[in-house]
């Protein structure tokens, strides 16, 4: 494990202290940034992931403290130095009044280009920042162009902030730029000249990367480089010269993206036209054949390119060109052979002598791997920006293996069967719960012409092979991982899944899974290439910082709110409602413990009202709700009070499904509460708002993956359609410190939360709760009495379609020894039961089960027991 | 005989009165001369300043300061 981030070094700590009068006063960077995770409370490390850390052998454990220590020292060994910033600041700064504000940012050494109002890019030369005004008529070009170099840290509607990384520049190279390309471009869209120290970095990151390739051909693994000095540097070096195959260098032509096609793009369909001109090709596999054949790479490129201008955007055309004409005189590659038990220690030296390797699947050369018969279904039209992810990761006709970042409910699962369609090998799917694995299944059926018996599934329940020579696995995480002693059945399929190569390794929610895991899954399923996706690649622990260099470079990250202009998510209005503490749970919130206060701040009567009253608002609108909270014990206080559904980690399946079908289609049922079992991977097109009573701390995901779940909205075309995200905050309390830190990423994707401090008329809704003070007080002795004995058991570790396989987790109460007659026992004490709050689930299951008595047609025999039934009870 | 101690009448929000009155209990009730009603306290003159400063350093607890900018080292 890696030791947890701990707050910045104590040298900064007095500075700090010296600049805070002045800090506070100057409105800095309007956005809060947070990228650094260190100082939240945040205790949420694995509970997303069962590991069962106990099971590992001591010796595994101690192998992969080894790796990670290794890992770490490869991120530094690039992250910024010190005294690399010192150096920097050396430069002749000239001090006037106004310097002190603004500290270490003061630039205005940097001169302006006389034609600066032209140019929108400023930069920052100590922390490689860019900022980029949105609003200049070259904002668009400028953007496809830093996509490409760097990564996206804020992106509010009219300042952008991007930030320059070794490894943004690490993918800028691997999909075919180079650092004179960049320095060149850059330079044109500054409004001060390239600092120095920026375009030594630049030199210095791209010079090294992307020189030498690791490429599985044949399944052989070649080392490659297109330049022959590089290549003579590796073959010198005592350790790599030594793994070397002898009798295995070649020269090579380069690839190009040639006659490679992703399915369901515009050229796509180009070509099925084409093909159906020319019968005497069949199959899709045959055309993309036929025009790499007929027209010659470089035509094919050259062909490909004007048919959709928008795939590099135009900026990167002159570089497109350029690699035309490279075509024409064939650039060569040369490459040597090494041994596949060697790969791990070439990869380790080459980056030890400054040349880490690229890893790339030539895919389309492989033919030790069957072939799968895998195509995108003919009407399938995949989305600009799912093309320019896709196209990331196929650049130069080779798979990268890398991370996509899309947002919840824009077509993550069909980027990754394209990507499967594209590559046309055993595809291994991994996701996180058991219902995901369903969905990805369906998911195949539904968008591909795969044959249903090629994919299958494998989990606790279902253990099938696919019945040809290749197909698609699906499994969880989990699964794969679990070191434990399996059933007969999964070890055989385990042993069946590390036998093989395969083609793509698909990770779906990358987040979740953390580095450790991931180095698991990694020893154990062999694949030529790997594509993580996810919507939130973010934790407030670190321990993503290394699926960088596990899995691959953030190939793509697209933007929210454009997605959210063009129609293909919804359009959210967030706001922040502030609920005041009535002085007496004020009070008594006061001398609580930590955990009493949660539930304090979740039960304010207040909070209470304004979730009543919105409920009644939206409810009015025809809006379907969703209702969160983290705290199981508000949750169901607040269902039971309303009357609406809830659904909780206690709640059985078949309740739960029941409750999710009346949502979706019982027009009577519009609100549903739930626990954070639903914050992912939950599919409620019908929910168009969302209320969040209590939450995860400051877990920026959490809050991104909640609104996730409305963004899919299907309303969300209709005209002046908005779907609302509420955030209901008691006032004066750790919550709006939270609240404020959760809201972090939203804002950085340009989101904009308005803070609500007074819902207007909230006092004359109809049986307000807790209206008076007297119920007030009620409601907290009652809080209080409930929770004294430590709670509920609050852990919930399954997510909303399942408890996931791991045994054991929640422990039984113990015996209790009471006082009572035998007569209590029999029920024979003069007390009747009735329950007074009953849960609105209740009713929908009586509803469901009259319904289904009387309309289904019942055996006769059954009737005819009921009748006799009634008849005695009657009677009696 | 009558003592008068000098007092100044302090006016604030329920949820800092809360704290106050919270201040005040656990300094064996030092500052406060009189509870008035939700928002109005009476106070020792005298100890306003400590006061002060003791609700500053409650205040921090709830709200934790903002952690520095990058670049307000």
């Amino acid at each position: 494990m890696p030791p947890k981030r701990k707050a910045p070094p104590g040298n900064q700590a007095p500075a700090a202290k010296a600049g805070r009068a002045s800090a506070m006063s100057t409105p800095g960077p309007a956005t809060p940034r947070s990228i650094e995770s260190s100082a939240m409370s945040d205790p949420e490390d694995d509970d997303d992931m069962a590991i069962n850390d106990e099971d590992i052998s001591d010796a595994q454990k101690e192998r992969e403290a080894l790796m990670t220590r290794e890992a770490d020292q490869f991120v530094n060994k690039f992250a910024l130095g010190d005294a690399q910033r010192r150096q920097n600041d050396g430069e002749s700064r000239r001090i006037d009044a106004a310097s002190h504000l603004f500290k270490k940012r003061d630039f205005s050494h940097l001169p302006l280009k006389p034609d600066h109002h032209l140019r929108p890019l400023w930069i920052d030369p100590v922390t490689c920042t860019l900022i980029l005004e949105r609003f200049s008529p070259l904002a668009a070009r400028v953007t496809d162009f830093l996509i490409t170099i760097a990564e996206p840290k804020s992106r509010p509607t009219f300042m952008h902030e991007y930030a320059l990384t070794p490894h943004s520049l690490y993918a800028a190279v691997s999909v075919g730029m180079r650092p004179r390309d960049i320095i060149d471009t850059l330079d044109r869209f500054l409004k001060t000249a390239l600092p120095a120290s920026v375009r030594r970095k630049i030199e210095d990151y791209t010079k090294s990367f992307g020189k030498v390739k690791l490429v599985l051909k044949h399944n052989r693994y070649f080392i490659e480089s297109a330049d022959a000095d590089v290549l003579q540097t590796l073959l010198k070096d005592p350790v790599v010269g030594g793994l070397r195959v002898h009798g295995s260098d070649t020269t090579t032509y380069a690839p190009t993206m040639g006659g490679l096609v992703i399915p369901g793009t515009q050229n796509a369909a180009g070509l099925r036209q084409a093909n159906l001109t020319q019968p005497g090709k069949p199959g899709a596999a045959g055309a993309a054949g036929a025009a790499g054949a007929g027209a010659g790479p470089a035509a094919g490129a050259g062909a490909a390119d004007p048919a959709d201008p928008n795939q590099e955007g135009g900026l990167l055309a002159n570089l497109n060109e350029e690699e035309d004409d490279d075509d024409d005189d064939k650039e060569a590659v040369h490459s040597f052979e090494i041994s596949d038990a060697n790969v791990e220690t070439v990869q380790k030296r080459c980056l030890d002598i400054g040349f880490p390797i690229l890893e790339e699947y030539d895919f389309r050369n492989d033919d030790v791997n069957p072939n799968l018969e895998i195509d995108l279904r003919p009407n399938t039209q995949i989305r600009t920006y799912q093309e320019k992810s896709l196209s990331k990761m196929f650049g130069n006709g080779r798979a990268k293996s890398g991370i996509i970042v899309l947002p919840c409910g824009a077509g993550k699962t069909l980027v990754g069967i394209t990507a499967a369609c594209t590559i046309k090998k055993g595809v291994i799917v991994l996701c996180t719960s058991s219902m995901s694995v369903v969905q990805w299944r369906q998911e195949f059926l539904k968008w591909s012409n795969i044959n249903p018996d090629d994919v299958a599934v494998f989990t606790a329940e279902s253990k099938n092979k696919f019945s040809g020579s290749t197909g698609i696995i699906v499994t969880t995480y989990s699964m794969v991982t679990n070191s434990r002693e399996r059933s007969h059945d999964s070890k055989k399929m385990m042993d069946f899944l590390r036998s093989r190569e395969w083609g793509l390794m698909l990770l779906d929610e990358v987040h979740v899974v953390p580095a450790e895991m991931f180095r698991r899954v990694i020893s154990s399923i062999k694949s030529h290439s790997k594509l993580g996706l996810t919507a939130t690649l973010l934790r407030e622990d670190d321990k993503i910082s290394h699926l960088n260099f596990l899995i691959g470079p953030k190939l793509y990250e697209a933007n929210w709110m454009e997605l959210s202009q063009e129609g293909h998510i919804a359009k959210v209005q967030c706001a922040e409602v502030w609920c005041p503490m009535p002085p007496e749970f004020y009070d008594e919130y006061l001398h609580s413990s930590a955990r009493m206060k949660r539930t304090l701040y979740a039960m304010n009567p207040r909070k209470f009202q304004a979730c009543q009253y919105l409920i009644n608002y939206h409810e009015s609108r025809g809006d379907k709700i969703i209702v969160f909270s983290d705290e199981l014990y508000s949750l169901k206080q607040y269902a039971l009070k309303l009357k609406k559904v809830f659904i909780y980690g206690g709640t059985s399946q078949s309740e739960r499904m029941q409750v999710l079908e009346n949502f979706q289609h019982n027009p009577e049922v519009n609100t549903l509460f739930l626990s954070k079992i639903g914050d992912t991977s939950l599919d409620l097109p019908e929910a168009t708002c969302l209320i969040q009573i209590s939450s995860h701390f400051g877990s920026r995901r959490q809050e991104a993956q909640r609104l996730g779940r409305i963004l899919r909205a299907k309303r969300r075309n209709d005209e002046g359609f908005n779907a609302f995200f509420y955030s209901l905050v008691s006032k004066d309390t750790q919550e709006m410190y939270y609240s404020s830190k959760r809201q972090a990423f939203l804002v950085d994707q340009g989101y904009a939360f308005k803070v609500i401090t007074q819902l207007a008329n909230i006092e004359n809704t109809p049986d307000l709760a807790f209206a008076t003070p007297q119920e007030s007080r009620e409601l907290l002795q009652r809080t209080l009495v409930d929770n004294e004995r430590g709670g509920e058991d609050d852990v919930e570790t399954d997510d909303l379609f399942g408890k996931a396989s791991r045994g054991g987790g929640r422990k039984k109460a113990g015996v209790r020894r009471t006082a009572g007659m035998l007569s209590e026992l029999a029920g024979g004490q003069d007390m009747a039961y009735v329950e007074q709050n009953k849960a609105a689930n209740k009713a929908l299951k009586q509803a469901g089960g009259k319904k289904k008595g009387g309309a289904e047609g019942q055996n006769k025999f059954f009737k005819g027991i009921q009748r006799e039934k009634e008849k005695s009870r009657a009677r009696g | 005989m009558v003592k008068a101690v000098r007092g100044v009448l302090v006016e604030c929000e329920p949820a800092i009165k809360s704290i106050l009155v919270l201040i005040d209990s656990e300094n064996r009730n030092e500052f406060i001369i009189e509870d008035l009603d939700e928002t109005h306290l009476f106070v020792k003159e005298t100890m306003l300043h400590l006061l002060k400063q003791k609700l500053e350093e409650r205040l921090k607890e709830t709200y934790r300061p903002e952690e520095p900018l990058e670049d307000s080292e």
